[in-house]
């Protein structure tokens, strides 16, 4: 009988489960995947709208004081007309679509917008003080803003960069600078691309707060995990392995599979045993803390967990969150000035001769080591946070603060067998 | 929540530093311009800007509300001290000059005072103040101008802003406790999941067992025995995939039922028919019914077995015999066999064989295994469980 069975390619066990031992090289679903708009900065455009509307209606109001100096009225009216049409259509297009801008419609925008400020200028041109009079251009650089939660940082930062320069060249060709004149357009060129800027600041800011927010909010699931849980892969991995082995089991007992088996299917049953046998033990190895640090993007960059007696896992579910909180406050760095940040959290070794007084507790001693952080510098959130999950004494070392915490908790031997 | 709070704040007190200090940079650059501000007056001036500038720089750092009044007096400060000496005709550029530093350099506190009524007192007064202290620079008489308006509406545009990301973050925050909410159940029921495949764990011995078989090409073991084991296992690995918990129990014939107590007996027996069928003759001593907790007895039957097979690879005998014992604590199971043994301390302590599947599941369970072997010799096991 020819052998008919043959098994997947190798890669695919390898690709889809991960190497004994090795953390999962997968995360969950990572933040950055989640559409933006999804996490409420749609909402923000609406806030941004307005404040575009609000500006626009003060330049209209300056342009219509101002009417009789214009030599001729058309191109600036026609500049507003063009610009309130482009607004109010964008705003539609938008709430109309679901929020979400093509190519296409964007530079069909950004074209209307640049036949705005060409119709602006042109009408201001003759009375040779671009800072003074422009308004519907400078209204363009704050409508631009409406899509700064739709497009890419630097396409809208591009866009504001262009109007800048258009200014620029504008003022330089036809306004004579002095002392008097200088003022109003270093102004006018700072109103064209600040909305921009700060949008766009403004707008990433937001996004990358709830971004992490979203990522805590998911690890805050590990906190009420027993003390030694699988993580979110381990069941899928190992039905995959199950899978596997079925497979090739079955090929063995309806004959597809040669006996005595090739080499090949034989080196994959022993591959397939070893991984299985490490799957098997090694989910029931990891603590919560493990599976939060791994599983998140924030802390997993900064943070080592060393358990090796899983420790972790006697820690209650209130000691948990507040350890967990620290662990976050001390992993953040707003002003992102230290790439060296790393928090080192080591856990035991149990130390029998220091007993807590109670028969039916324990003391934890988990040792932080944080570098890249000064004293002075850590979140007095963090200190509120430890509180909560036992002593702690702190000490200044080379660099970096070292925290040590003596955490009361149930000793396991009293507490019921977990079946 | 209080996390999120704090981030929010901090946001906003940046996003104020920001547009702040670009604001007092553009007002001090366009006041710093010849004849735009008293010569004599313009250094006095420079400094206020700066010790301004040093007050933004604390909101940003600082959540105190003390340096958003800080910032705003000596914001106003300026706007006065530039328009020194009162009365006089001053440039034509003063407004303009002045106004960034309304609507930018003081204004941008109104970024972080959208919070509680107090703070919207302040950011009324510093509104008041600025509009007015702008306005005063222009033309005499005009309480209208373009750079006052300018003034206004940036004090607006900064609350508007503010108050836009506080609302915006709590509605993001409802969306995301519900994504968290999922999540945890997702992550419940994958433990859920998971703990159901590990506990199979009898099936997968059995399965694991015919696997290190078939890696050795099932040389030495009847085929048609090993074809039979393998359709077996195939089986039952199908049925935990279809959602039951599979027990073997005998060989050949298997409970579905999980059971919470089994009794000894039964289950032994799947072991003795296994290592029958591969050619390794046990002979069993003891009897007696014991009810042990299912994962005991897994745990038990598990390093049994694993035992049994080491005999079977390495022992280079084709028998051994198993010793089972009770006492009102403990069941003991002594593993003996005259192979060639081993030096137990020559055995790397890492290796995963042995140390992984044996002690650490009997240790599980508050168990323990004992080895004793001398080259030549034959090895000797002795497993204990609770009772």
């Amino acid at each position: 009988m020819s052998p008919r069975y043959s098994p997947p390619e190798e890669s695919t066990l390898g690709g889809l489960v991960r190497p004994a031992g090795a953390r999962s090289s997968v995360r969950r679903g990572s933040p950055t995947s989640t559409h933006a708009s999804a996490l409420g900065s749609g909402f923000l455009g609406i806030g941004i709208a307005i404040v575009a509307a609000l500006q626009s209606m003060l330049g209209i109001a300056l342009f219509l004081l101002r009417a009789d100096d214009y030599p001729s009225l058309l191109p600036a009216l026609a500049a507003w007309l063009l610009l309130m049409v482009t607004f109010l259509g964008l705003t539609i297009t938008i709430s109309a679509t679901g929020e979400r801008l093509p190519d296409w419609l964007y530079g069909l925008f950004l074209s209307s917008l640049g036949a705005v400020v060409w119709l602006d200028f042109v009408a201001i041109a003759p009375l040779g003080d671009i800072g003074r009079y422009a308004t519907s251009s400078v209204s363009a650089g704050f409508v631009l803003l409406v899509v700064v939660t739709l497009r890419s940082r630097w396409e809208v930062l591009l866009a504001s960069c262009l109007l800048g320069t258009a200014f620029i060249v504008a003022i330089l060709l036809t306004t004579p600078l002095t002392p008097v004149t200088i003022p109003a357009q270093i102004v006018t060129v700072a109103l064209a691309v600040g909305p921009g800027i700060t949008g766009v600041l403004l707008v990433s800011g937001f996004e990358r707060m709830l971004k992490r927010e979203l990522d805590r909010v998911l690890i805050q699931s590990t906190v009420t995990a027993p003390r030694l849980a699988v993580g979110m892969l381990a069941s899928e991995e190992l039905a995959q392995l199950d899978l596997a082995a079925e497979e090739l089991l079955e090929a063995v007992a309806s004959g597809d599979a040669a006996l005595p088996l090739p080499p090949r299917l034989a080196s994959r049953a022993s591959g397939l045993a070893t991984d299985l046998r490490l799957h098997l033990i090694e989910g029931r190895r990891e603590t919560w803390l493990v599976h939060a640090v791994t599983e998140s993007e924030h802390l997993g960059r900064r943070v080592t967990v060393t358990d090796p007696a899983t420790l972790a896992g006697l820690l209650d579910d209130v000691q948990r969150d507040a350890l967990l909180a620290a662990l976050w406050l001390l992993a953040t760095d707003p002003t992102g000035v230290s790439p060296t940040r790393a928090i080192a959290v080591e856990l035991g070794p149990l130390d029998p001769s220091r007993g807590s007084g109670v028969a039916e507790q324990l003391i934890v001693p988990i040792t932080m080591r944080v570098t890249g952080l000064r004293r002075n510098r850590v979140d007095p959130g963090v200190w509120e946070a430890l509180d909560q999950v036992g002593r702690y004494s702190d000490s200044t070392t080379g660099g970096g603060v070292l925290i040590e915490l003596d955490c009361l908790v149930e000793n396991p031997v009293d507490a019921p067998r977990p079946s | 929540m209080e996390l999120i709070e704090k981030e929010r704040r901090r946001l906003l007190q940046s996003a104020a530093r920001a547009f702040g200090l670009s604001g007092v940079l553009i007002a001090g650059i366009c006041l710093s311009l010849p004849g735009v501000v008293d010569p004599d007056i313009l250094p006095s001036v420079i400094i206020v800007l700066a010790g301004q500038a040093g007050a933004l720089v604390m909101v940003g750092r600082s959540g105190h509300i003390a340096w958003v009044v800080l910032t705003v007096v000596l914001g106003c400060g300026a706007l006065a001290l530039a328009q020194l000496p009162w009365g006089l005709a001053s440039s034509l550029a003063l407004p303009t000059a002045l106004a960034p530093l309304g609507a930018a350099g003081i204004g941008a506190v109104g970024f972080v005072l959208s919070d509680n009524s107090g703070r919207w007192l302040l950011w009324g007064a510093g509104t008041l103040a600025s509009c007015l202290l702008v306005a005063s620079a222009g033309p005499a008489g005009a309480a209208f101008s373009t750079p006052a308006i300018g003034t206004l509406a940036g004090w607006v545009i900064t609350l508007i802003i503010g108050l836009w990301v506080t609302v915006g973050v709590q509605r993001a925050l409802r969306r995301i406790e519900a994504i968290g909410r999922a999540h945890h159940l997702e992550r419940q029921a994958s433990e859920t999941e998971a703990q159901r495949r590990q506990g199979a764990r009898l099936l997968h011995d059995t399965v694991l067992a015919t696997l290190t078989l078939l890696a050795h090409s099932g040389v030495g073991v009847n085929e048609e025995a090993l074809r039979e084991q393998a359709g077996e296992d195939a089986r039952l690995l199908r049925q935990l995939r279809l959602g039951s918990t599979p027990m073997p129990r005998f060989s050949g014939v298997y409970s579905l039922e999980p059971v919470a107590e089994t009794p000894l007996g039964t289950t032994l027996e799947s072991v003795k028919q296994r290592f029958l069928r591969m050619g390794l003759t046990v002979r069993w001593h003891g009897t007696g019914q014991v009810l042990l907790p299912s994962d005991v007895l897994d745990a038990f039957l598990l390093a049994l077995a694993e035992c049994l097979e080491n005999v079977r690879r390495h022992a280079g005998v084709d028998e051994a015999d198993v010793t089972i014992t009770q006492s009102d604590e403990a069941l003991r199971a002594v593993v003996t066999d005259a192979g060639v043994g081993f030096d137990p301390t020559d055995v790397d302590p890492e290796r995963l064989g042995f140390t992984e599947s044996v002690v650490a599941r009997l240790r599980d369970v508050g168990g323990s295994a004992r080895v004793f072997s001398t080259p030549g010799a034959g090895t000797t096991v002795v497993l204990e469980v609770p009772r």
